[in-house]
């Protein structure tokens, strides 16, 4: 039948599409962390080296930062305090010192990204053999976000809502669903 | 319903018929492929962590959007044709139709929005590759190219919604519907994600879910009347429940399958997406339900009590979300002011869902008079 035709490309093409995307190999080739910089800090009678993934740090822009202490991270555990700029007194977001999962001989944060430029501080707190250590690594600057400015990516964004938002003005003013009759016949139906 | 009072469309030649089911079943296929697609690579990012454009997750997300895409082209391809043949094509094949490029296609407008929001899936799609050129592979939902991203499929959600409407009482839109509305229900708040950061400090999506959650439900319990309400409430619950289990299972199993360890140090919580979805909505539904059996009974003014479910809906919605919101933080317990607000917010965007959610509903169900077939 002449009209079905299209429906035939369809199925063709949903089986097309199906056997490309099944018959890709989910990708093992996960990004391994590069470090292009490094820190160092005295935790304690623990050394720790801080790397990181990008240098300049930038607002918004994820990277990976890998904290390695001296010896291994093998019978030691503690916690990462991350110093915000502008939080009050001091505060810090505080997280136990996980490994990191694509490099798992140190412990590390994935694809982090700080949301405003300013200096931030990492202060640790490690338990280990040769008892507990703190230390502080301060002034690490985050510089601008890259890219352009973020209302101008917003609005972009938000075109499909306001598409939506127009249908609805237009459905709206042709089809008049506020009248009282229409809604009276919703519910009587 | 009275059929008078809405008609729908002339009988369906054969054809036509079968193509409006097929059709608008694949739209709603592809978005429900999405929306597991979305929740299982949430929980990927939130167990595994690892990002790479080529993840099972994300090839699912992917594929759903061409799914509804494809299909939605299909059925402007086959209206077209039917329309240059001189052969009629119903109303109740998509909904009213719409004139694209100065007449050269004739779209059915519920495929012509489910396909304008897979086409925008897609070039936001570069949008976001773009992005994360610049800014790195950030496994957060608040960028404004995965915000356009869910908005893309929302806008597709409604375009399946719109076109399973155009079917009035056949049993195949009333199923359509049956199963469109709570997976619209179960997204909407994602886009929300949005407003994260901003004052004041409540749960964006738990917002979203406020007002969206009655709205549609409301809208949906208008288009399928009695019980209507009720069987949306349960199949959302059926989705919530699947995606709960299915969500970290596959996280879990696909990390297995290609050799990555789950995070250190993971605490126990909700998976994010189902965790979401408010579990009192039954409730509100069975509101819902009462409303209609009480103008029934008594009879009395429709506006007032089209409000009053609503806002209720909105306050037993806005109660739910905060005992979820409560029980599945890892502080244990949050800041009284953090779960008081979506109950307080239920009141006034309830009210919203009041005047809003019938109103879509009428526009659902309302011919549009000028004939363009």
């Amino acid at each position: 039948m002449p009209a079905l035709r299209p429906l035939r490309l369809l199925v063709t093409a949903l089986v097309a599409t199906l056997l490309a995307l099944t018959t890709v190999t989910p990708a093992v080739a996960y990004a391994p962390v590069g470090i292009v910089h490094t820190e160092q800090v005295q935790a304690g009678p623990y050394a720790v080296t801080v790397g990181f993934s990008t240098w300049p740090m930038r607002a918004m822009r994820s990277l990976d930062i890998t904290f390695m202490p001296s010896g291994g991270t093998a019978g030691k555990s503690g916690i990462v305090g991350v110093g915000v700029p502008g939080m009050r007194g001091g505060q810090q977001l505080v997280s136990r010192l996980a490994r990191h999962p694509r490099k798992r001989d140190t412990w590390g944060l994935d694809t982090k990204a700080f949301d405003k430029s300013g200096s931030y501080s990492f202060r640790f707190v490690i338990d280990g053999p040769q008892g507990r250590g703190e230390g502080v690594l301060r002034d690490l600057t985050v510089l601008d976000q890259p890219g352009p400015p973020l209302p101008l990516s917003w609005t972009l964004a938000c075109l499909p809502l306001l598409g939506l938002v127009a249908l609805v003005a237009v459905a709206w003013r042709r089809t008049r669903p506020g009248r009282p009759d229409r809604l009276a016949a919703l519910l009587h139906g | 319903m009275d059929s008078a009072a809405f008609p729908v469309a002339v009988a369906p030649a054969a054809p036509a018929r079968t193509a409006a089911r097929t059709g608008a079943w694949l739209v709603l296929l592809g978005t429900a492929v999405t929306t597991v697609g979305v929740s299982w690579d949430i929980q990927w990012h939130v167990e595994v962590g690892p990002d790479s454009f080529f993840t099972l997750p994300h090839l699912l997300l992917y594929l759903g959007s061409a799914l509804s895409g494809l299909a939605s082209l299909t059925m402007v391809l086959l209206a077209t044709s039917a329309q240059r043949a001189g052969r009629p094509w119903p109303r109740s094949a998509g909904g009213p139709p719409v004139r694209v490029l100065g007449g050269a296609f004739h779209a059915p407008l519920g495929y012509l929005v489910a396909g304008a929001g897979a086409a925008s899936f897609l070039l936001y799609g570069l949008m976001d590759l773009w992005w994360h050129s610049i800014y790195g592979f950030d496994a957060v939902l608040d960028t404004p190219s995965h915000v356009a991203l869910f908005l893309s499929i929302c806008v597709t959600m409604v375009g399946g919604v719109v076109a399973f409407a155009a079917g009035g009482d056949q049993g195949w839109a009333r199923a359509g519907i049956l199963v469109g509305v709570p997976i619209l229900i179960l997204f909407a708040p994602t886009p929300f994600n949005a407003l994260d950061g901003l004052p004041p400090a409540v749960n964006p999506t738990a917002v979203g879910s406020v007002l969206c959650a009655p709205t549609l439900l409301l809208m949906g319990a208008l288009l399928l009347r009695r019980g209507g309400a009720l069987g949306i409430a349960l199949v959302l619950g059926a989705m919530q429940a699947l995606l709960w289990w299915f969500s970290p299972w596959a996280a879990k199993a696909y990390a297995a399958a290609v050799g990555l360890p789950l995070r250190e140090g993971l605490v126990p919580r909700a998976p994010q997406l189902p965790a979401s979805v408010p579990v009192l909505l039954v409730a509100a539904a069975l509101v819902i339900e009462a409303g209609w059996w009480l103008r029934g009974r008594a009879g009395g003014t429709t506006t007032p009590l089209l409000l009053a479910v609503g806002a209720v809906s909105g306050i037993v919605v806005g109660a739910s979300l905060s005992l979820q919101l409560d029980l599945a933080s890892p502080a244990r317990h949050l800041p009284v002011a953090q779960v008081a607000a979506p109950v307080l917010l239920g009141i006034p965007l309830g009210l919203l869902a009041g005047y809003l959610g019938p109103r879509l509903a009428a526009m659902l169900r309302t011919p549009i008079a000028r004939e363009e077939y």
